[in-house]
């Protein structure tokens, strides 16, 4: 085995704090928020039999959905396949011909933001420097550091 | 003819037949332990109707079936519950999981539906995709094959009721916080109002899924446990009136800290259903002894739900309902304004929240203008509000020329359904 380079976490190799960039925070929200709109984390648990070779769920049917189907023209399957993003796309709408779904939608809030501890979701005054998280104390901050920050682990 | 009312939510189904026409149905048995919302209510007059889940189900120890709408009660451990949903955003895009839970519902084990001699009164999203619509109409009139067929938001039929019972109000606006969004909405003689629906992407899923993150990094994983956390959800949060004074007591230690509270999980052997631990058993310092699982809730309590105030608080740059209240009447007519502020009305799971309707009330009168009158109306059942609004238009003479029949759709198709039904 070669010399494995020894790198201290969340420093890049000249030891400067590595920091995450804008873009990179945003993606990193997005990903937060598209978590809370998931029905599941853990695994379909009928994912595995091996007897049953599932299909994705859109494809579970039992046997009366079954026989209905057959009766069904292509296109007609076609129509039930499609996701919340396909079907938005499909409608074609602007911003500025309303009201539609997307000139609903809630304007930002015109009072001013708020600040939560990311670890203890207390009001906290203080900005991690690398990554932009906010915490409230020491203990906090480490915690932090030790399971998010720049590699979230949990 | 009968009439079956359907109000299709993301997460549960509100369905009954209205009143002339009760027949020999079967509803889910009363209150599930530990289940979702999942209740029947008898009238004096002996009609029926439930809240059923609207998806299916998978479990870790049935692993060769599926359990659809009311078979939760069939699943003895439902912890780690796989939840098959048809709705995605609020919008219906899994339709073969629609049918299945759709057959059930209407099958031999519950509403028996004759559809040959069946009017269906059923509710969409706001502002419901083209190609969704027109998937109802074929799925209702040409494989179900219902007699008649009305479509309508479930909002339009909360108003519907709230104009009956309030014959001297001109106006109102109907706060639909449910599932998947929260939707603000304001009537005016009993028309929806387009130009003023307001969406907040936050509803009752994002709260729990949100819930279930912060306790899974903070102290146990739970990320499988939709089901339980959501059910600590409903059995813990509350709306805070003074956010800052409950982060100042969910700080303190010992007894002081008025906020915490101690849930013990269910194992579904011996504990069915969680539950907070009494007050005056509570550990303050150190370990229980027993060894039953159990989860310290501080500020989660009453910030998880303040998300629906403050969806800035996890970064969702929208307002909150409060302040989406006076937006919504803002694009009205200014002569409509006091209408509306004096004749808000709280609909959806969660405003059963403690502390829902006293914070609406104190945000909204901080924001408007004094000399104008709030009203903020909880009804009694907030969930099933729009499923009684479409029972009362149901009965209603005007009803009979609102629907489309199956002969008028197969002569005009889809085009008599767009002019007939306002979505
Ligand atoms: N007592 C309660 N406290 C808090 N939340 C509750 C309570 N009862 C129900 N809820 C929540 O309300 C939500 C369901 O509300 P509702 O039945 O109005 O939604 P829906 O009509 O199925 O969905 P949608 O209207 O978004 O399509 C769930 O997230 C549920 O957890
Ligand atoms: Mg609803
Ligand atoms: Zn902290
Ligand atoms: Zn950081």
């Amino acid at each position: 085995m070669g010399e494995k380079k020894r790198e201290h976490p969340g420093r890049s190799q000249d030891g400067q704090r590595r920091v995450l960039d804008q873009a990179t925070r945003q993606r990193r929200l997005h990903r937060q928020l598209d978590a809370l709109e998931k029905d599941n984390f853990q695994d379909d648990p009928h994912a595995n039999l091996p007897q049953l070779k599932r299909l994705p769920q859109f494809d579970d049917n039992n046997e009366s959905a079954k026989k209905k189907k057959k009766t069904r023209g292509d296109h007609f399957k076609q129509r039930f396949r499609k996701n919340f993003q396909a079907l938005l796309e499909e409608q074609n709408l602007s911003v500025n011909e309303g009201p539609n779904y997307l000139t609903a939608c809630a304007p930002p809030s015109s009072l001013p933001q708020r600040h939560f501890c990311t670890v203890c979701g207390f009001p906290s005054h203080y900005t991690c420097a690398s990554c932009g998280a906010r915490y409230c104390c020491v203990p906090c901050l480490s915690t932090h550091q030790e399971t998010r920050c720049l590699k979230w682990t949990v | 003819m009968a009439t079956l009312v359907l109000d299709s939510g993301a997460a549960t189904a509100k369905i009954g037949y209205s009143e002339e026409q009760v027949r020999c149905v079967t509803p889910a048995s009363p209150s599930g332990s530990g289940h979702r919302v999942q209740r029947s209510f008898h009238s004096p007059f002996g009609f029926s109707y439930s809240v059923i889940p609207n998806c299916q189900f998978r479990s870790k120890t049935a692993r060769l079936k599926t359990f659809t709408a009311n078979q939760i009660d069939e699943i003895k451990d439902p912890s780690g519950l796989y939840y098959i949903l048809p709705f995605q955003k609020g919008y219906l895009v899994n339709w073969d999981v629609q049918r299945q839970v759709w057959d059930q519902l209407f099958g031999r084990e519950m509403y028996k539906v004759d559809f040959s001699e069946t009017t269906i009164l059923i509710t969409e999203p706001y502002f419901n995709f083209n190609s969704i619509q027109e998937s109802m109409n074929e799925i209702l009139f040409e494989e179900y094959q219902f007699q008649e067929v009305y479509r309508t938001n479930a909002g339009t039929l909360s108003a519907h009721k709230y104009f009956q019972e309030n014959k001297s109000e001109l106006c109102c606006l109907v706060v639909d916080s449910g599932y998947s969004f929260t939707h603000i909405v304001p009537y005016c003689k009993g028309k929806k109002m387009n130009e003023g629906i307001c969406r907040i992407n936050v509803g009752g899923k994002l709260l729990a899924n949100h819930l279930k993150e912060i306790i899974s990094y903070r102290q146990l994983h739970v990320m499988d446990e939709t089901h339980v956390i959501n059910q600590v959800k409903e059995d813990v949060c509350y709306v805070s009136q003074d956010f800052y004074k409950d982060m100042e007591i969910a700080q303190l230690k010992g007894e002081a800290n008025t906020v915490m509270r101690d849930y013990i999980l269910p194992d579904f052997s011996t504990i069915k259903k969680g539950f907070c631990k009494p007050r005056e058993e509570m550990v303050f310092s150190g370990k229980y002894k027993t060894s039953e699982q159990i989860l310290r809730l501080t500020n989660e309590r009453f910030a998880v739900p303040e998300i629906l105030f403050h969806p800035s608080d996890i970064g969702i740059q929208e307002m909150g309902i409060p302040e989406a209240i006076v937006h919504s009447v803002q694009n009205l007519p200014e002569e409509m304004h006091p209408h509306f502020y004096n004749n808000i009305i709280l609909t959806g799971g969660n405003t059963l929240l403690p502390g829902f309707r006293d914070r609406v009330y104190a945000d909204v009168r901080s924001l408007t203008p004094c000399e104008c009158d709030v009203s903020v109306l909880l009804p009694e059942n907030p969930v099933t509000h729009s499923w009684e609004g479409g029972k009362l238009l149901s009965e209603s003479s005007d009803f009979m020329d609102m629907v489309v029949t199956r002969d008028d759709y197969e002569e005009n198709g889809h085009s008599i359904c767009e002019e007939k039904f306002d979505i």
